[in-house]
């Protein structure tokens, strides 16, 4: 019970980059130093997917860098929640259509928060990771409910009959 | 930017009597697919006079195989890694799939027909 | 001989801020192997820039082959371009461009300092670094009018002109960093915890960094003197505003950050200079010829020679685009100076290089 309440006084954060031009990733590094000073949400990076919370995706994905993506994403523990960093982690940005990129990252992985711009200011990723805290707290309480299964009745069988739509046979003089 | 014309049969020893690693600065090795032919392009450049800029340029047939410089130039293999995977021609004991996934169809900046 | 082992380092590591794949052969912790995977951040822009984008257009695309040096690549192009259609750039517009490559220099070299020094195991020269690192980024915004991105160099000229008030703002700031620079150079050169990890790791000789043809400060730390910004005054005047060369001799860790603090000294006077002697002329010269022939430039970036190459045939669309970045030079070094170092100093070696993978795998 204890966790969970830490959990939300002290997220850590995992960085990827799948791509990005090093713009936002710099933007990150200036929110863990002394003017903006994400620290001071209990916020701290860390280097290891299974113990973290947030994920920050910098980037259009790349061919190469896909693979990396879903594994980090799949060795994080559940609750967690993904933050696209970047005009280029939501949509592909100026990327888009390039030969060796994937648009977005969300063609790969469920976003639960997309932070905007070319690059993104320090202020709206700090914004992101806050709205994506909310989240993470919501996603905890649906971990924790109890779930019942139910199975109603059947009223009306609305399943179409595929001999009705089937094409008709036409015999071969 | 000064060009030097030579052949794939000479251009090997071409830089081999041109290059000396106190003077010259091994830049990079680049590919232009003019449609019929490639023109590749080996440019150097001068430490004392920098806006000296020689390019080495062989015109190939797509199929050639042109010579690695890498006994020469040592830290060529990065540029000959890339052209072969970028342009889809076959360098002397390079192989594929240091730029791209082995899996992907080579020669993205090759023009389409 | 010992047992040997394998070590993956990358693609996600703390201690990297892209994706990065070094295997290391080591022997009782020593590294006597190295093989780097570099290209994860390959995205096709070269391709792009000759088919799907116009030739005016393509200066705001390659600034997004790098943050960290968007504006060197952006006015790299605007140079290769200005000689494929035969233009002359404005004397303003030059001095502009040298202000914001200065200022982008200043930040760039302070985030690779505080990233040797993360890597090091120093968390609060890490922070200290960052903290002085802020006003340059200050100080761009006021420039250019964004963070990082500045799309501020264009085709024929500049796109932003500098307000007098800016150029005051410039000056004072500056006075006010001096005494933080002195600052870090005392806790840089004479931190004993720091030389520990710093000298004598992750050495390169003079001969070999002409053997592997390495640019940037990377090379300046071994006494090779390969700076595109010396004898180069045809496109940008960079003796006319006090530029000096910066060496050292030793080739370690420890020389690199000394040659990058130092560069910062000038960096500071050529942005004072630039201030205090703007020139007044147009910011733009216009034209409507389009790109033909082929041209070369070169363009001394933070992290080393910056090398566009260009080929138009009169369209819209350029028929081809080559890029070399600082660090593509550099890779066959980086890979060669980890040999004999421990694994413990490897991430503070790979700071030291300033690696910039997406410039190289573009």
């Amino acid at each position: 019970m204890k966790l969970n309440s830490f959990r939300k006084k002290s997220p850590w954060i995992l960085h990827y980059n799948a791509g990005s031009c090093n713009g936002c990733d710099i933007e990150i590094l200036a929110c863990l130093a002394p003017k903006y000073d994400i620290e001071r949400f209990g916020i701290i990076n860390t280097g290891n997917p299974k113990q973290s919370d947030v994920l920050l995706v910098t980037g259009p994905v790349t061919k190469r860098s896909r693979e990396r993506l879903v594994e980090i994403y799949a060795q994080m523990p559940e609750p967690k929640v993904v933050v696209s960093c970047g005009a280029c982690a939501c949509t592909g940005g100026v990327f888009r259509g390039m030969y060796n990129c994937e648009g977005g990252i969300d063609q790969y992985i469920p976003v639960d928060v997309y932070v905007c711009g070319c690059g993104s200011r320090p202020e709206q990723i700090i914004d992101g990771v806050i709205e994506a805290l909310a989240i993470l707290e919501k996603k905890t309480k649906d971990l924790e409910q109890s779930i019942r299964l139910k199975k109603e009745p059947v009223k009306e069988d609305t399943q179409l009959n595929r001999r009705d739509i089937a094409a008709e046979i036409k015999e071969i003089a | 930017m000064n060009r030097i014309e030579t052949s794939i049969d000479k251009v090997k020893d071409d830089i081999r009597n041109f290059y000396k690693p106190d003077l010259y600065h091994f830049v990079v090795i680049n590919a232009v697919d003019l449609g019929e032919k490639i023109e590749v392009q080996w440019f150097f450049c001068e430490y004392a006079n920098p806006s000296n800029i020689i390019a080495f340029c062989v015109q190939i047939n797509p199929d050639e195989e042109i010579p690695s410089i890498r006994d020469i130039v040592e830290s060529s293999w990065v540029a000959e890694a890339e052209l072969v995977d970028l342009m889809n021609i076959k360098i002397q004991n390079t192989a594929k799939g240091f730029v791209l996934e082995p899996d992907f169809e080579s020669g993205p900046l090759r023009k389409k027909k | 001989m010992g047992k040997q082992y394998e070590i993956p380092l990358g693609a996600q590591h703390i201690s990297l801020l892209e994706p990065l794949h070094f295997k290391f052969t080591t022997e009782n912790e020593k590294i006597v192997d190295t093989v780097a995977n570099v290209y994860y951040v390959h995205r096709g822009i070269e391709q792009a820039c000759c088919s799907k984008f116009k030739f005016r257009q393509v200066s705001f695309v390659v600034g997004r082959v790098c943050g960290l040096c968007s504006v060197s690549h952006t006015t790299a192009y605007s140079q290769v371009a200005e000689k494929l259609i035969k233009i002359e750039v404005p004397r303003r517009a030059k001095y502009l461009r040298m202000l914001v490559i200065e200022l982008d220099r200043i930040h760039s070299h302070l985030l690779c300092l505080s990233h040797v020094a993360e890597n090091s195991g120093f968390e609060a020269l890490f922070m200290k670094t960052m903290q002085y690192r802020e006003f340059a980024m200050e100080l761009l915004e006021a420039v250019c009018g964004n963070r990082i991105q500045y799309d501020f160099s264009i085709v024929g000229g500049v796109a932003r002109d500098l307000k007098p008030e800016v150029g005051k703002m410039i000056l004072e700031r500056l006075k006010i960093f001096k005494p933080q620079l002195d600052e870090l150079v005392d806790i840089y050169q004479n931190n004993w915890t720091l030389s520990l990890k710093n000298k004598g790791v992750g050495l390169i000789t003079k001969e070999d960094a002409l053997r592997l043809n390495v640019v940037g400060p990377f090379a300046r730390a071994t006494g090779l003197a390969a700076d595109v910004r010396n004898e180069y005054d045809d496109l940008l005047p960079w003796k006319e505003v006090g530029f000096e060369m910066v060496l050292d001799k030793a080739g370690d860790v420890h020389a690199r950050n000394m040659v990058r603090l130092r560069e910062l000294y000038v960096s500071m006077r050529i942005i004072e200079n630039i201030i205090n002697g703007l020139p007044e002329s147009a910011l733009v010269t216009e034209t409507k010829t389009f790109p033909d022939g082929e041209a070369v430039a070169r363009l001394e970036a933070p992290r080393g020679e910056l090398f566009y190459y260009a080929k138009g045939n009169k369209t819209q669309i350029l028929e081809r685009l080559k890029i070399k970045a600082p660090t593509f030079s550099n890779i066959p070094a980086m890979v060669e100076a980890f040999k004999g170092n421990e694994y413990g100093s490897a991430p503070a070696i790979i700071a030291s290089y300033d690696p910039c993978l997406s410039c190289t795998s573009r």
